[in-house]
């Protein structure tokens, strides 16, 4: 994603964030200038270079905003992370076979995999992380055999999981299993981002865009009535199909990865795993993009279509979602 | 064919909706730990020294606020400072030595002649503590409450705040009304001294054996502001406020020279005796006082961020003081240092029962009267620098260097007094070190 720059940008500060609140240890977020009233915010999180746009009036309430929502970002991006020994996601990983209470947070994104899970058929499925130890796609030819698959694939299954929508807070996780929100927690904290930005300005005008490494969420449009303009990319290196549309409301997400992929005896094998027989998805689009109300939304859409293979876009027509994708062979 | 097609549809549009409620679910969710809930502590150390080794002043400060959210904070302050040298009593000096009752009436100290009576009894520490929680009402209100106390071995002070803000024009005005009261109480060494009452030799006579113990006094004050956003870099602020004290508003430890104002006699402008002895008076001030200020302040940020802060303050009250108080600082910025020159400037107009010494032919007339400097006519200028630096962690390390001249002026007397000075200049410096984490 890419957006479209009218004037010069201007550095204007590093925000300061207590490090207590910054675990990850990004390098402080940067507040240009881009001609009053337009500001952006550059950071890090996730892996990913993100930012806002903002407009206002209101610099410091842009600050306060921005901050907040950056506190917000780290601290989700912590607390899911699959690499830190002290987080949410390494305490119900250290209590296998034991009912323990997830913490409220954790409880709503188990209701949201659920819904994903039951709707999908199957599909979309976070216990399905674990299928990465068998599968890199790195760009090599390496592809795993079935015993190796089969083997993991018994720690794979939602319905496995000691768990029910009726008390979401409960849980026992079998041993060896494991919950991966990575798939969404991206999306879910671009959303957390949104809304906490716009709670700090209340009645204030403001119009922001966050863009959290491609996945985008909007306040609705611009000051002056017209729509964000958004550059979707193409994979190509030469960015030759690069489209630029305008988003008035709601979010954008994206799902695929030209980088990541395997390649064997002429098979492209794509990045995107099929939880019920452990193998990448046939003939996946290289990406999709789909615009919905918020994030989350957009981002399991995306990520369901890629699980139709070669139905993608029959699959998001039905839906009647805006949605740009970019097929295999391209 | 077509029938399954359109069941395919039908499928997918309520896999949509499901979706669509299910994230919705999610991102609405009041699931958000406040994370950011920490303290912010500011830890200051300050050391004050007069010229001529007079008062010299040591001073811890810290300073811990929890921030719960944006709007929702408490606040803890505790200041400790230790005064220790001598400052002046009223006294005028003399062409001869002077000898003055210490304020326990168990001991005496002297002045050389020509020299500025110095009160070096003078010592003092003082331990304040002072809370302030603020939090949102709704939208557009907010409020604090605070508390005070304050402890001298002469001295204790205990007092409430409270303000209500209300937020208007989304946020770029702000009304606060705020309301204060303490209850202050002095108990002086030797007990508290009659007023325009003749200083007595020492602590076995009957002024001394009658004196009160301690004396009270009680504060108000009230203060009502406009904070007005003009623009993305300028903020704006304007105060009234009024305070009105009342009971024992007299310092116990100055003193007032009778001067001899017999233009016949060989002690025209000497001290006055009576027995032989010297006549100083204790001062004595009236038991209310209503202030009343006007606070301008206006905070700028220009295109390449240094920031100018300039204010100016009016204040009158009943006692007849005026005073005038302008301040500006300009603060350099670079990428995580700072450098900030400060500049201020006060001056007040004396009080109308102020008076560098009482007239002999008249001190028995007077129904008020101070030399305390501090209610005369007075100039004084600070002028200082301060550096920050702010390490990677968001820590800031800070110094301040601070330089302050003070001048007094009033009636030079007469006679001998003429060559005496009786309105000695004062020169001071500052130096503040503090670290934020």
């Amino acid at each position: 994603m890419a957006f479209v720059q009218h004037s010069t940008p201007k550095l204007m500060q590093k925000l300061t964030i207590e490090a207590s609140l910054n675990p990850n240890q990004h390098a402080a977020p940067e507040l240009w200038s881009e001609g009053a009233p337009c500001y952006r915010i550059q950071f890090e999180c996730m892996a990913s270079d993100c930012s806002m746009l903002v407009e206002s009036h209101r610099v410091d309430l842009v600050i306060e905003a921005a901050k907040k929502a950056i506190i917000e970002a780290w601290r989700i991006e912590n607390t899911f992370s699959r690499y830190q020994s002290d987080n949410t996601f390494a305490v119900i990983h250290s209590q296998p076979n034991v009912r323990q209470t997830l913490n409220q947070e954790t409880a709503q994104l188990m209701l949201f995999a659920h819904h994903a899970h039951q709707v999908s058929g199957g599909l979309f499925d976070i216990t399905s992380g674990i299928l990465r130890q068998a599968w890199r796609f790195n760009g090599s030819d390496k592809v795993p055999s079935q015993e190796q698959i089969q083997a993991l694939l018994v720690y794979v299954g939602w319905e496995k999981l000691g768990w029910s929508p009726q008390h979401p807070d409960q849980l026992c996780l079998p041993q060896g299993m494991e919950l991966d929100f990575g798939g969404i927690g991206k999306e879910y904290a671009v959303d957390k981002m949104l809304k906490l930005f716009l709670s700090i300005f209340g009645d204030v005008p403001v119009a922001v865009l966050i863009n959290g490494g491609g996945d985008i969420a909007c306040s609705g449009p611009r000051l002056n009535g017209q729509g964000w303009r958004v550059g979707i990319e193409s994979l190509a290196a030469d960015h030759t199909s690069d489209q630029v549309i305008s988003l008035s409301s709601g979010a954008l997400a994206t799902s695929g990865d030209s980088r990541r992929f395997l390649l064997k005896s002429g098979v492209r094998y794509s990045h995107v795993l099929n939880p019920l027989t452990g193998w990448p998805v046939e003939n996946a689009p290289r990406s999709v993009t789909v615009a919905a109300p918020n994030c989350v939304n957009a981002g399991i859409l995306a990520t369901l279509s890629l699980l139709q293979g070669n139905h993608a876009d029959a699959f998001l027509k039905s839906l009647a979602v805006p949605h740009w994708i970019h097929p295999t062979n391209t | 064919m077509a029938v399954a097609v359109t069941n395919t549809m039908k499928k997918n549009h309520e896999l949509a909706k499901i979706l669509a409620a299910a994230s919705c679910a999610l991102v609405g969710g009041l699931s958000t730990a406040h994370a950011e809930e920490s303290w912010d502590v500011d830890s200051a150390f300050l050391l004050y020294s007069e010229s001529d080794g007079r008062v010299s002043a040591a001073e811890p400060v810290i300073s811990a606020t929890r921030n719960y959210d944006s709007e929702t904070s408490l606040n803890f302050k505790l200041v400790a400072d230790t005064l220790t040298g001598a400052s002046p009593n009223g006294a005028t000096p003399s062409d001869q030595v002077q000898t003055f009752t210490s304020p326990s009436g168990n001991g005496s100290y002297s002045a050389a002649a020509g020299e500025q009576p110095l009160d070096d009894t003078f010592r003092d520490t003082r331990v304040a503590l002072s809370s302030n929680w603020a939090a949102p009402i709704n939208r557009d209100w907010a409020y604090g409450v605070g508390g005070y106390v304050s402890k001298e071995h002469d001295y204790q002070s205990l007092g409430v705040s409270s303000s209500l803000s209300r937020y208007l024009n989304q946020k770029n005005t702000t009304l606060t009304l705020g309301l204060g009261a303490s209850s202050d109480t002095i108990n002086p060494e030797g007990g508290v001294p009659t007023g325009l009452f003749q200083v007595p030799e020492d602590a076995s006579s009957s002024e001394f054996t009658q004196r009160n113990d301690s004396e009270s006094k009680s504060i108000m004050d009230a203060v009502f502001g406009i904070t007005q956003v003009v623009n993305r870099n300028t903020i704006m602020q304007f105060n009234y406020s009024i305070n009105t004290s009342s009971g024992y508003l007299t310092d116990p430890y100055k003193i007032l020279s009778v001067i001899d104002d017999d233009s016949t006699g060989n002690n025209y402008g000497g001290n006055y005796t009576v027995n032989n002895r010297n006549v100083y008076l204790y001062e004595k001030r009236p038991d209310s006082r209503l202030k009343q200020s006007l606070y301008w302040q206006t905070k700028h940020q220009f295109e390449n961020n240094d920031i100018l802060d300039v204010s100016y303050r009016y204040m009158f009250d009943d006692w007849g003081v005026t005073s005038h108080t302008v301040d500006a600082k300009y603060r350099f910025r670079f990428n995580n240092q700072y450098l900030e020159p400060q500049l201020r400037w006060y001056t007040q107009s004396k009080a109308d029962f102020y008076s560098r010494y009482l007239d002999s032919s008249a001190y028995t007339e007077v129904d008020f009267a101070s030399a305390d400097y501090r209610l005369g006519d007075l100039d004084t200028y600070t002028i200082g620098l301060r550096y920050g630096y702010q390490f990677a962690d968001e820590t800031e390390f800070y110094t301040r260097f601070s330089l302050y001249h003070q001048e007094s002026s009033g009636d030079d007397g007469y006679g001998k007094l003429t060559s005496q000075e009786l309105y000695p200049g004062l020169d001071a410096a500052m130096l503040m070190v503090g670290y934020k984490f």
